[in-house]
């Protein structure tokens, strides 16, 4: 049996350091609630003042930004989840010639950082007339996406037992129906897992918006805090009214669905 | 329902033949038993039928069809998987029903098969749970059901009893049989476990490394092996083997020689000189001389005693051979004993010492 | 969704066929599996992958190749830009600069990690849900808004940290963190130890609750102390965990660009400049865009190696 002793000793390591993560998050937390004006200060607490939020919402057009990262990462996501499962069925289940090198190109795809294809990426899309547009920061990230989510369903795929498709087989299932009708609905944990993944790297991506955008309607949440943390450093309240709404959509899911989040990164954690 | 027939079939991966020509004819409505040890191909051959491996030479037949190219869902057959395979998001109404809708069959025709199938399975109370809300035989009858409400020409059956606990396996056992008995469909059962196929089979098709070693009904597997390996592979415990010199004995019969044993047996005679001897462990006796049927003496060393209470087998240990003998009641024996046994006339079986393949002896009266 | 291109290609006829060698052919996939049909569930994969990442990972490499400001022709130079990487201080700056941040995003976090994984080894804790929630939250927070928070707390003026300084009556420490050319690039790592660390611990503690506990029990009954017992059980079975755990770290210290981009914008002078900012600035400030794209390679190698060793330490930690 552990004494009391130990017992004490791990909960004063696991509190200590569980303080260090939440210390800051609480802090900018508390400085978006404080009394707006010049007295402002990180982390102290002065009351519940929600109205920074309004005004981060209408005058620091965090509302505008919010929708544009809501337009981006429904796309991003919608698109890449239904892509993803139509190539993890393929590559999981069925078996056809170059199979295996093509999903080796899938893996490169994942394993290669948004850093190393901005470049050619702004040029690629600036001659299609793409920089400026929903387009620029929705195809680019599906793209990583799909080569993240094509994996992370091969994977479910192959971890399915094959007399199942084979009874559905039998049973006169089309490959289609066995897909939709017989998978998918065990699917569902490793779809949610790879949904909740795609919208956190998506509503945080920063880089691709960064480069891709200067209309300022077209700001994602991230790129526009980074802009306004250029015009407003002085207001602090406004800035850190700004940065909760930023995180606060992601952070919500994460509590309700946290062990999808920990789950997959930190089975599917090869995508940085 | 329809007959089924291998004709010459082979499968191959690559360059790795794994069935060499199987050929074999199953009557329609018969229950055909397909056993053998793991890699024998059985499971092979049984996938090929259902149209889940492809055929790399020869012809699969069902009733009067090829169906070396058809899909499976056009060979109008079903399969009872390991696993069972059920749906596991699907009630088992829906499970049941499943293959029906897929064949658009109309809906008060899907009720009426599902509810019987149910009936005659007693899985009414449980239609609307889960597979996963199920135990392992009921789970099993769902798999079974499915199966039984498609109607199709031929049932296949992967080792459906295997993920049973033995007493469960014994039961479902009796009503697979009952089952088939009723709609006498012709059903391909394969199984790696012998006492299966001798308690079900109409007729029991041994495989051994890709080949079928012998057809038959459970009496002539075991009265007649057709070689070394059914004998050793069919009954509980096996057949025990050592081989010996055979030349004709003074005054009728055959003596057997080799290491540590010399052995008369009356009424049999025309072997070839070297033998391969299978004793069935029930006609291996401990020596009793009273007994004027029983040839011997044969003089060995106890290896092992499996005391079952009611019977109990003994090893001994004869030269290079370890027989086993049986014996009815308790035997106060211990390894490293020494015993005498005999055999009961009719018990051997001959084999070519070469090829393993039995020899049919002429039996003379004494 | 509504036509189902699948179940139109399974009905086409499989073509008879009557010579040897293509009946053999044919003889190699059962009848009704879906085989070819597969292509097209990958096509729109394909085309959205290829076109958006696979062609810009090619036009990178040609890229790469060349001069170019990204306006007149570009000029052809070879493996010149690569060699540049090496040789060129900037670069070689931002890449020690990013070795150095690999302690601080991967080491430190990992060795925090061990910390709390071997003291729950010892225990049970109750609540650990609640603590593994909390201690994982700096992982889904956006790192713009990371960044702008540790901006707020390394605030040379009412920033907590140097507040905190003079309250204790060490006023003289108090300094401009992020503007200190000694110690900018310490606190930028920090930070990232502040973002990794939880996930280090996910990831070890993990590995510890799959230890079996007959080995503690073991070293128990060997009079095995706490230090002991973790030294000889809990490290050895956590190697594989700790090689992931690694790895996945310094591939976030290598990235980073998100939190210089915000905190420093790579100064003061270059002193935090990183690759991946090498990168950005390169491209879209400076004009050197074949030089910007031979970095990206560079690094994208880097990280292409080292998820390439983390996938078989993951593969060996399955097979154990």
């Amino acid at each position: 049996m552990t004494s009391r002793r130990e017992q004490s000793l791990t909960y004063a390591v696991l509190g200590v350091f569980s303080l260090i993560a939440l210390l800051p998050i609480v802090g900018i937390v508390f400085t978006a609630l404080q009394e707006p004006g010049g007295g402002a200060s990180f982390g102290s607490f002065d009351g519940l003042h929600f109205d920074n939020f309004r005004r981060a919402w209408e005058d620091g057009s965090f509302g505008q930004y919010l929708k544009s990262s809501a337009i981006v990462t429904g796309s991003v996501v919608v698109i890449s989840t239904v892509v993803s499962i139509l190539a993890g069925y393929a590559f999981g289940m069925m078996r056809f010639r170059f199979s295996t090198p093509l999903f080796y190109l899938f893996l490169l795809g994942l394993m290669v950082p948004m850093e190393a294809m901005i470049v050619p990426l702004y040029y690629d899309l600036r001659d299609l007339e793409l920089t400026d547009t929903y387009w620029a920061l929705i195809l680019p990230q599906a793209g990583t996406s799909i080569a993240f989510g094509t994996f992370w369903m091969r994977a479910f795929f192959r971890s399915v037992p094959p007399s199942l498709v084979e009874a559905a087989r039998i049973d006169g299932a089309s490959s289609w129906f066995t897909l939709w009708r017989v998978l998918l609905p065990l699917a569902k944990p490793a779809v949610l897992t790879m949904v909740v993944l795609l919208f956190m790297w998506t509503w945080n991506e920063f880089l691709l918006a960064l480069v891709m955008v200067s209309d300022e309607s077209l700001r994602t949440a991230p790129l526009g805090l980074s802009f306004f943390l250029g015009r407003n450093s002085s207001d602090l309240t406004l800035l850190a009214a700004g940065a909760v709404i930023v995180a606060l959509p992601v952070v919500v899911l994460y509590v309700f669905l946290q062990r999808h989040f920990i789950r997959g990164m930190v089975s599917g954690a090869v995508k940085g | 329902m329809a007959a089924v027939r291998f004709s010459d079939v082979r499968k191959s991966y690559g360059d790795l033949e794994v069935v060499h020509g199987l050929d074999l004819d199953i009557a329609d409505g018969e229950f055909m038993v397909l056993v053998g040890p793991s890699g024998s191909g059985k499971t092979t051959a049984l996938r090929m039928l259902a149209g889940l491996e492809s055929i790399t030479a020869g012809e699969v037949r069902i009733g009067d069809r090829v169906v070396n190219t058809m899909a499976p869902r056009e060979r109008d057959i079903a399969m009872v998987f390991q696993d069972y395979a059920l749906y596991p998001q699907m009630t088992v109404f829906e499970n049941l029903a499943f293959g029906l809708r897929r064949r658009k069959t109309p809906k008060d025709e899907i009720d009426k098969r599902v509810r019987s199938a149910a009936a005659s399975l007693d899985l009414e109370k449980y239609l609307e749970r889960k597979p996963g809300q199920l135990s392992g035989g009921q789970a099993q009858r769902v798999a079974l059901g499915r199966a039984l409400v498609r109607d199709p020409q031929v049932f296949l059956m992967d080792e459906p009893l295997s993920n049973l606990d033995a007493k469960l396996r014994t039961q479902t056992r009796g009503e697979i049989k009952r089952l088939q008995q009723e709609v006498r469909t012709t059903t391909v059962y394969v199984t790696h476990d012998q006492v299966e196929a001798m308690t079900m089979g109409d007729r029991i098709a041994v495989m051994n490394e890709g080949r079928l070693e012998q057809v038959g009904t459970p009496e002539e597997l075991y009265e007649h092996p057709a070689n070394v390996f059914v004998g050793g592979f069919i009954g509980s415990p096996a057949m025990t083997f050592f081989d010996a010199d055979a030349a004709a004995a003074d005054g009728g019969g055959t003596v057997l020689r080799a290491e540590g044993i010399d052995l008369t047996v009356r009424g049999v005679d025309g072997l070839p000189g070297r033998v391969t001897v299978g004793i069935r462990p029930e006609c291996a006796r401990l020596y009793d001389p009273s007994e004027s049927r029983m040839s011997g003496p044969v003089a060995g060393e106890v290896t092992f005693v499996e005391a079952l209470g009611r019977e109990t087998f003994v090893g001994v240990q004869v030269g290079a051979s370890n027989v086993v003998v049986h014996h009815e009641g308790r035997a106060a024996l211990l390894p490293g004993d020494r015993v005498e046994f005999g055999v009961l006339p009719g018990a051997l079986r001959f084999f070519d010492a070469e090829t393993g393949t039995a020899i049919r002896t002429r039996v003379v009266a004494s | 969704m509504a036509t189902p291109p699948a179940a139109l290609a399974e009905t086409l006829p499989v073509a008879p066929t009557r010579d040897g060698e293509a009946g053999r052919r044919t003889a190699d996939r059962p009848p009704g599996e879906p085989r070819r049909v597969g292509y097209l569930y990958l096509i729109p994969a394909v085309l959205i992958f290829g076109a958006f990442t696979l062609v810009p990972l090619g036009h990178a490499v040609w890229l790469s190749f060349f001069e170019w400001d990204g306006v007149t022709a570009g000029k052809w130079v070879g493996l010149a830009n690569y060699g540049d990487v090496l040789s060129d201080p900037d670069q070689r700056t931002a890449f020690v600069h990013a070795l150095v941040l690999v302690v601080f995003y991967a080491m430190i976090p990992v060795i925090i990690g061990l910390i709390i994984a071997g003291t729950v080894a010892r225990t049970h804790v109750r609540g650990f849900t609640f603590f593994r929630v909390v201690l994982f939250l700096p992982q889904v927070v956006a790192m713009v808004v990371v960044a702008v928070m540790w901006r707020m707390i390394y605030d040379p003026n009412d920033g907590p940290i140097n507040e905190g300084l003079r309250a204790i009556g060490l006023g003289g420490l108090a300094k401009s963190w992020l503007g200190d050319f000694d110690v900018a690039l310490p606190a930028v790592g920090l930070i990232g130890t502040w973002v990794m660390y939880g996930l280090a611990m996910v990831l070890l503690t993990a590995g510890v609750q799959k230890i079996p506990r007959s080995l503690y029990d073991a070293a128990r009954v060997d009079g095995a102390s706490a230090f002991r017992e973790f030294y000889a059980v809990t490290l050895p079975a956590l190697r594989g965990e700790i090689a992931v755990a690694l790895t996945l770290c310094t591939i976030q210290a290598l990235r980073n660009f998100d939190l210089v981009y915000i905190t420093t914008k790579g100064g003061p002078g270059d002193a935090t400049s990183v690759p991946a900012y090498q990168v950005y600035e390169r491209a879209f400030t400076t004009g050197a865009v074949g030089s910007a794209a031979a970095t990206g390679i560079v690094l994208a190698l880097l990280i292409f190696a080292l998820s390439t060793a983390i996938n078989m330490f993951a593969e060996r930690g399955t097979r154990r």
